[in-house]
C-alpha cells in the first residue's frame, strides 16, 4: 500500500517545526476556515461526521467527546495531551518535535468548537527537545495572530500555555494531568464526573491526544467524507504507528487505520533481521495483550483488534522475535507498572508489586507452579477493581502474555530459569 | 432530596438519592467494612476493601464513593465480593510488616478484624516486608511506617477537619510513605499534637504511647463525657480500663467537636507530672502534714467561721455547674479565676461550619480555644470565608495588613485577608457587611468590640470566649466577677486540675490572710496554701458545663475513686453560711 501521509506529510521538510514552513503548506488555513464559516456547534458535527476516534489509547469518538462539554458560558479550559508515555510509543514526540503548529492549529479549533478561553499543553517532563518546540511554536504562533485576543479577526480569544509534568505515566490519563496541573499529586480522580463536567479547578475541560488534535485541522480543510473514506468503516482517518522492536526500520509510520500487520513490518518495516520469525508482536503498546505469530495478519484498527482480544492502544507496534523470552516480557512490563502506580489503591499498588516478585523469581529459575496460581489469582484480582484503568493495563499486559505464552512460564518452572538464548 | 428504592442483599428501602452505597447500606442496617473510608471525611475509594457487587455494572464497585440510583439491587456478601475482599486483605498484609501479635494495637485494629471475619488463615503471597522506620519524635505518639496501609484517614484528617495540613504523601506506588510536611521528622513538624490522626487509623501505624499494648476491645469501657478544660466544650469519650482511663478520644457525636479534640482535652490529662492529692494536708510550721478528711473540713470550718464574711472564693473553670452551686452559698465574695465578660454569645459553635466571613477579635482562636480555631480554618481553607483579625497587636498597621516589626502574629494570621488595630474596626464592619453569615469571635476582652460589632453588621452573630471550661455555666450560679486581688482573710481557691495560674494570684495569695485550695493535684499551690483538700478530676466526676455557646454538657464519671465528692464538702460550707 502506497499511501501519502497526511499528518506526517510536512515532518521531513527541512525546518518543519517553524511556523514559516508551516504557512507555506497551507499552515493556518483551516483555522481561518473554521473561524470564518463554521459556527462551534457545526464544528462538533464536523468532527462527529468524521467519526475520529481518541489517538491517546482509549479510542474515544472525538466528537462526542466535545458533545459532552456544555453550551453554558463559565470558564472551560482545553488540555493537550504530550505525555506520551506507554512504553513504544513516540509518535507524539515527532509530531511535536517536527509540526508543532498542526497541533496547535488543532487545538485552536476544536478549543473554539467549545468555547474554551485558555488551553494548557501537559508535556512529559523527559521530552526536553518537545517542551522547547512548544514553547518556541506557541511564542511563534501568539506572534502572529493564531492565539490571544480576538484571533484573526473573529473576536474569539484563546491563551495557551505550556505545563511541563515530572515524570509519571499516569499523568497522561485525563483525570490524573488535571489533578496535577492543578498542581496537585499526580492522581486519578473519581469518574463521575467526567472532565467535561468537572475537570480543571472544577470546570469544565477536554482533554485531547497530541495526535487526535493533530487531525482535526485537516478534516476542516478536507471535510469529514474525505476523512472518513480512509481508513475502515468504523475505524476512520490516518494514524500513525511506532514500530520498535525486532524490526529492521523502526520509526513511525503514517497509514490507514486497517492496514494489516504483516505489510507494515515486513513491507514497510522490513521485516524480522536474520530472517528470524515473529514470536509476538504487541500491537498498541505496553499496556496491550500481545498478538501471536499466527495472527499476523490482523488489520490494525481498533474492532479487529478487540476481536482479536488485544487493542490498537496508541499504536505502538513492538516486534518479538523468535528468540524473544516472553516471562522477560511480562516481567518488565510489571516492573513497569509497579513503579508508575501512582499508590492510591490497594490491587494496583500492591498487586503490581506481586506480580513482579512472582516473575522475577520465575524468571530467575525459582519459581514453582503455584506461581502461576498467585500470578492468574493477582491479574483476577487486580481486573476491575482498582480505582483507574491502569490496572486493567496490568492485566492486558501480564494476564495477555500469560494466557498465550502459557507454556513458556511453565518451562521456566520446570526447568529451573529461562531456555531462550540471552 | 427525593427517595430512591433500593435494594441491598434482599432488604429493599428507601433511601436519599445524594447517598453513596456504603451510607445506603447503614440505612439498611447491612454494615460494609472500610478502610480508608471515614464518615468525617470524603471518601478517596482507595483500599478498595467495600466493593460490592451491583447488579449491572460491569465490575465490583466502591461502596463508599458510588452513589445509589433508583431501583438499584446490591449485593455486599456474595461470593465474588468476598473473593475480592480477601484479595485486597492479602495484597495488604504482604505489603508491610503486619505481625499482629507484635502489635501494640493487636485486638483494637481494624485490619485485623477484617482478617479474622474474611478467613486469612495463611499467606497467599510473598511477603518481601521491606523495613521502614518507626518515627519517635512525637511526645505522646509514634509513626510506625511497617504497620502502614497507605489509607490516608491520618492525611485526610489533618487536611479536612483540623485544617493543618501537616501530613501529607511521598514518592507514589509501592514507595508512598506518609511524611510530615516537607518530610521532616515528626517532632520537627507543624504538627499540633491535635491526635486526630491517631483516633482515626485503622491499624497500629500511629500509636498512642500511654495506651500502647492495653487498648484490646474487649477490655475497655467507653465512657462519653466532656473536656472542661476550656469553653468550647468538645464532647470526649474516655477509653477505661480496669478502672484506669488509658486513652481520651473526641466523640464523633459529639457537638461541637464532632470528633477533634485539641492536645489538652487528648493528651495533657495523661500525661499529667504533677503530684496528686490523695489526702487532705495542712500546713504547720512549713512542713506539709496528711490529715484525715474530717479534720481537714473541721479546719476548714473554722477558718471560715473566724473570718466571717471576710472570705473569697475562687473558681476555676474545672468546676461543674453542681459543684458552684454548692460553692455559691458558702460565705464571703465569689471570685472567677479567669477574666470573664458580661456579653453573652448569640452564635452557636456550629455556626463556624456555615460562616463565609469570620471576625476575631483580640484572642487566638490556635492557641486558646484550638477546636473552634479548627472550624474557622476549615471554612477559610475549604470554604473560601473570609478572616478579618482585630487586636491590639495590629494597632497602626492596617493599611498594608502586615504584621508590626517583631510582632509574635495571632496563630490564624496567615489565613487572615486583613489585619487592623481596634480603631480600625470600622474599616473591619465595611468589608463584613455583605457577607451572608458574618459570625464575630472574640476573648474576654474583647467582648464587648464584638458585640458593637455585631450591631453594626447585618446577620453578624457573636460568640464570647472566655477562660474555663465552665466559666460561663458559673456565671450563671452567682461567680459574675473576676478575682483582679481583692483582699479577704480567707481564701478559699477551688482549682480543679488547672495548671495555667496567672502569677499574679499566686503572688496575692502568698501576700497573707489565710488560703485553702481545694485541688486535685499539689503544684503549684502547695507554695501558697495553708490548707489543701483534694477533688477529683474531670474524670473522677459527674456534672454539668455549659460552654461558649450556652450549651450544657454532661462531664460523666469514667473512674471511680475514694475521693470525697466535691459537693459534700461545699454543702458543709454553705451550712456555715446559714
Amino acid at each position: 500500500m502506497t499511501f501519502e501521509p497526511v499528518l506526517l506529510r510536512r515532518t521531513s521538510l527541512p525546518r518543519s517545526d517553524s511556523i514559516d514552513v508551516y504557512l507555506a503548506n497551507d499552515g493556518y488555513a483551516a483555522l481561518a476556515r473554521a473561524l470564518r464559516d463554521y459556527a462551534p456547534g457545526e464544528l462538533i458535527g464536523l468532527v462527529k461526521a468524521s467519526k475520529l476516534r481518541g489517538r491517546g489509547g482509549a479510542g474515544f469518538p472525538a466528537g462526542l467527546k466535545w458533545g459532552f462539554m456544555p453550551q453554558s458560558d463559565g470558564p472551560k479550559y482545553l488540555c493537550v495531551n504530550t505525555d506520551e508515555g506507554e512504553p513504544g510509543t513516540f509518535k507524539d514526540r515527532e509530531l511535536v518535535e517536527k509540526d508543532p503548529h498542526q497541533i496547535i492549529e488543532g487545538a485552536i479549533i476544536a478549543a473554539y468548537a467549545v468555547g474554551a478561553e485558555r488551553a494548557f499543553v501537559y508535556i512529559r517532563g523527559e521530552f526536553f527537545q518537545g517542551i522547547k518546540s512548544w514553547i518556541k511554536a506557541i511564542a511563534d504562533a501568539y506572534a502572529r495572530g493564531f492565539l490571544g485576543q480576538n484571533i484573526l479577526g473573529s473576536g474569539y480569544d484563546l491563551e495557551m500555555s505550556v505545563h511541563r509534568g515530572a515524570g509519571a505515566y499516569i499523568c497522561g490519563e485525563e483525570t490524573a494531568m488535571i489533578s496535577s496541573l492543578e498542581g496537585r499529586r499526580g492522581e486519578p480522580r473519581l469518574k463521575p464526573p467526567y472532565p467535561a463536567e468537572k475537570g480543571y479547578w472544577g470546570q469544565p475541560t477536554l482533554v485531547h491526544n497530541v495526535e487526535t488534535l493533530a487531525n482535526i485541522p485537516h478534516i476542516v480543510n478536507h471535510g469529514a467524507e474525505w476523512f472518513a473514506s480512509i481508513g475502515t468503516e468504523k475505524s476512520t482517518g490516518p494514524k500513525i504507528f511506532c514500530v520498535s522492536g525486532h524490526v529492521y526500520r523502526r520509526g513511525v509510520y503514517e497509514f490507514p487505520l486497517g492496514i494489516s500487520l504483516r505489510e507494515l513490518l515486513y513491507e514497510h518495516a522490513g521485516g524480522v533481521p536474520g530472517g528470524k520469525a515473529i514470536k509476538a508482536v504487541i500491537p498498541g503498546g505496553a499496556s496491550t495483550p500481545p498478538l501471536t505469530a499466527d495472527q499476523l495478519d490482523i488489520t490494525l484498527d481498533f474492532e479487529s483488534l478487540e476481536g482479536a482480544g488485544s487493542a490498537l492502544g496508541t499504536g505502538a507496534i513492538i516486534v518479538l522475535d523468535e528468540d524473544t523470552c516472553m516471562v522477560d516480557v511480562a516481567r518488565r512490563s510489571a516492573r513497569f507498572f509497579a513503579h508508575e502506580s501512582c499508590g492510591r489503591c490497594t490491587p494496583c499498588r500492591v498487586g503490581t508489586q506481586r506480580a513482579v516478585d512472582v516473575l522475577e523469581a520465575i524468571e530467575a529459575g525459582r519459581g514453582v507452579p503455584e506461581d502461576l496460581d498467585r500470578l492468574e489469582a493477582l491479574c483476577h484480582g487486580i481486573s476491575g477493581n482498582t480505582f483507574c484503568p491502569m490496572g486493567d493495563a496490568v492485566v492486558s499486559a501480564i494476564g495477555g502474555t500469560l494466557v498465550r505464552f502459557r507454556d513458556e512460564f511453565e518451562e521456566h518452572i520446570s526447568q529451573g530459569g529461562c531456555a531462550a538464548p540471552a | 432530596m427525593p427517595n430512591v428504592r433500593v435494594t441491598i442483599n434482599g432488604v429493599e428501602a428507601a433511601v436519599p438519592a445524594n447517598i453513596t452505597v456504603l451510607e445506603a447500606a447503614k440505612f439498611a442496617g447491612i454494615e460494609i467494612p472500610t478502610l480508608c473510608d471515614h464518615p468525617a471525611i470524603e471518601p478517596i475509594g482507595a483500599c478498595r476493601i467495600c466493593l460490592v457487587e451491583i447488579e449491572k455494572q460491569r465490575t465490583l464497585q466502591p461502596a463508599c464513593t458510588f452513589p445509589v440510583f433508583e431501583g438499584m439491587v446490591a449485593h455486599t456478601r456474595s461470593e465474588k465480593v468476598v473473593e475480592a475482599r480477601r484479595f485486597v486483605l492479602d495484597l495488604l498484609f504482604s505489603e508491610r510488616n503486619h505481625f499482629c501479635m507484635f502489635c501494640q494495637m493487636s485486638e483494637s485494629c481494624t485490619l485485623q478484624d477484617l482478617a479474622y471475619e474474611y478467613e486469612l488463615d495463611h499467606w497467599k503471597f510473598n511477603r518481601p516486608m521491606p523495613k521502614f522506620s518507626v518515627d519517635a519524635s512525637r511526645e505522646y505518639f509514634v509513626m510506625d511506617h511497617n504497620r502502614c496501609i497507605l489509607c490516608r484517614r491520618c492525611i485526610r484528617v489533618c487536611d479536612e477537619l483540623v485544617g493543618n495540613g501537616t501530613l501529607g504523601l511521598k514518592n507514589r506506588g509501592a514507595d508512598s510513605m506518609v511524611t510530615a510536611d516537607m518530610d521532616v521528622p515528626f517532632g520537627e513538624s507543624s504538627c499540633i499534637s491535635c491526635g486526630t490522626c491517631l483516633q482515626v487509623c485503622p491499624t497500629g501505624s500511629l500509636a498512642d504511647r500511654a495506651s500502647a499494648y492495653m487498648g484490646a476491645t474487649a477490655q475497655i469501657d467507653r465512657v462519653k463525657t466532656r473536656c472542661m478544660a476550656c469553653p468550647v466544650g468538645c464532647g470526649t469519650e474516655l477509653i477505661v480500663r480496669e478502672n484506669r482511663v488509658i486513652r481520651v478520644e473526641g466523640d464523633w457525636d459529639a457537638e461541637p467537636n464532632k470528633g477533634l479534640l485539641c492536645e489538652i482535652g487528648r493528651f495533657v490529662p495523661l500525661h499529667e507530672k504533677r503530684n496528686r492529692v490523695r489526702q487532705p494536708m495542712v500546713r504547720t510550721d512549713g512542713d506539709w502534714t496528711e490529715v484525715e478528711m474530717e479534720e481537714a473540713l473541721g479546719l476548714m470550718n473554722e477558718k471560715m467561721r473566724e473570718a466571717g464574711d471576710d472570705v473569697a472564693t475562687i473558681v476555676s473553670g474545672f468546676v461543674t455547674v453542681e459543684e458552684g452551686k454548692a460553692l455559691a452559698q458558702s460565705p464571703g465574695a465569689k471570685y472567677l479565676m479567669h477574666p470573664i465578660a458580661s456579653e453573652q454569645s448569640t452564635a452557636k459553635q456550629a455556626d463556624l461550619d456555615e460562616a463565609d466571613l469570620f471576625v476575631v477579635v483580640n484572642t487566638d482562636m490556635t492557641e486558646d480555644y484550638q477546636v473552634a480555631g479548627f472550624a474557622i480554618k476549615r471554612g477559610v481553607r475549604q470554604r473560601g470565608a473570609r478572616l478579618l483579625l482585630i487586636n491590639d497587636a495590629a494597632d497602626g498597621e492596617a493599611a498594608d495588613g502586615e504584621a508590626a516589626d517583631g510582632e509574635a502574629a495571632d496563630g490564624l494570621g496567615d489565613w487572615a485577608m486583613r489585619r487592623f488595630g481596634p480603631e480600625d474596626a470600622n474599616q473591619a464592619v465595611s468589608i463584613a457587611r455583605g457577607a451572608q453569615m458574618p459570625v464575630i469571635v472574640a476573648g474576654p476582652d474583647g467582648a464587648k468590640l464584638a458585640t458593637e460589632l455585631a450591631d453594626q453588621i447585618p446577620d453578624a452573630k457573636v460568640l464570647i470566649y472566655t477562660p474555663g471550661g465552665n466559666s460561663r455555666g458559673l456565671y450563671e450560679v452567682g461567680f459574675q466577677e473576676a478575682f483582679e486581688g481583692q483582699e479577704a482573710a480567707v481564701y478559699h481557691v477551688v482549682a480543679g486540675e488547672i495548671s495555667r495560674i496567672s502569677p499574679e494570684l499566686l503572688e496575692q495569695l502568698r501576700q497573707g490572710g489565710t488560703v485553702i485550695v481545694t485541688t486535685s493535684y499539689r503544684e503549684p499551690w502547695d507554695e501558697v496554701a495553708d490548707l489543701i483538700v483534694p477533688m477529683p478530676t474531670t474524670f473522677e466526676k459527674s456534672g454539668t458545663t455549659v460552654n461558649a455557646d450556652g450549651m450544657v454538657g454532661q462531664v460523666v464519671v469514667g473512674v471511680i475513686t475514694r475521693a470525697v465528692p466535691t459537693n459534700e464538702i461545699f454543702n458543709s460550707l454553705a451550712e456555715l453560711a446559714q
